[in-house]
């Protein structure tokens, strides 16, 4: 598969974290994005690295796992990696694709200097990541 | 403490230290400094109101259904998951001893994150550090 820069703008504006962005940063992510195919089960980021890009799931999944955990099934549209991407640690859990899958990914520096340029979708992501926050300490109370 | 006094706790806070001096003083401005006695309830579990705060000295114990959960102090923040998702906060927030911090009311928040991207981006590690620390607890 091989995305033309106006399906990766169809397919960024659908994704709920860049929701509101103007068409310019629409098109710079769409064009600083780099397209990767994996098949079924292949990993595609390893628990431990340092994390270096966000990955959008374009078709196919993604299993999230930590340790023998698996911490959550992704679809189209869902993305992942935006913690080492934000913090620049080491990756949390490993994704391994769920089935025959392509992500769109963005480097975490292409990532910053957008975020820097574009106060709303910082905004979109901290909202984001908020509610996942509440929802985590949530389930640590039960 | 004295407006040099403030600027120079925020100086020393990892939220704002992308901010030159003028822009500390912008922010100075735009918050409110608020002193609290020992034992005195800031946020409220389950009340909304809330605000953000930073505190400038002293510490704060998080309080979960009676369980004390977490120890803030000097350049910590809280109150900003409650404003950021517009939900009551899910803990109280009590002064251990005498507090001193600086406010910013509930509304302003937005205002404030969008005026100020860098520290935006600071709250956002900050945000993504504590959501990597629980889903590794979990």
């Amino acid at each position: 598969m091989s995305l033309t820069t106006e399906e990766r703008r169809t397919w960024l504006e659908r994704v709920p974290l860049f929701r509101g962005c103007s068409s310019e940063i629409i098109d710079q992510l769409a064009d600083a994005m780099a397209e990767f195919e994996f098949a079924a089960d292949q990993p595609i980021v390893q628990q431990g690295q340092v994390g270096n890009g966000l990955y959008v799931i374009v078709s196919g999944g993604a299993r999230i796992v930590a340790g023998s955990e698996e911490l959550a099934r992704l679809g189209s549209g869902e993305f992942f990696g935006e913690l080492s991407v934000i913090d620049q640690r080491p990756r949390a859990a490993s994704a391994f694709a769920d089935g025959a899958t392509t992500c769109l990914a963005l480097a975490s520096w292409d990532l910053v200097s957008v975020l820097e340029r574009d106060p709303r979708l910082a905004m979109n992501l901290l909202r984001e990541l908020a509610g996942r926050l509440r929802m985590a300490d949530e389930q640590l109370r039960h | 403490m004295n407006q040099q006094q403030i600027l120079d706790a925020l100086a020393g806070l990892s939220l704002f230290s992308d901010l030159d001096r003028p822009q500390l003083q912008a922010v100075a401005h735009t918050m409110s400094e608020e002193s609290f006695p020992a034992g005195q309830r800031i946020l409220r579990e389950g009340f909304t109101g809330a605000g953000f705060f930073v505190i400038l000295d002293g510490e704060v114990t998080v309080r979960v259904d009676g369980d004390d959960v977490a120890r803030l102090g000097k350049g910590d923040f809280f109150g900003e998951i409650s404003l950021l998702l517009g939900e009551p906060p899910i803990a109280d927030v009590v002064t251990s001893g005498p507090v001193q911090a600086l406010q910013l009311a509930g509304p302003d928040l937005r205002a404030f994150l969008l005026a100020y991207p860098v520290v935006m981006y600071r709250m956002l590690q900050s945000v993504s550090r504590r959501l990597d620390r629980a889903n590794r607890r979990s």
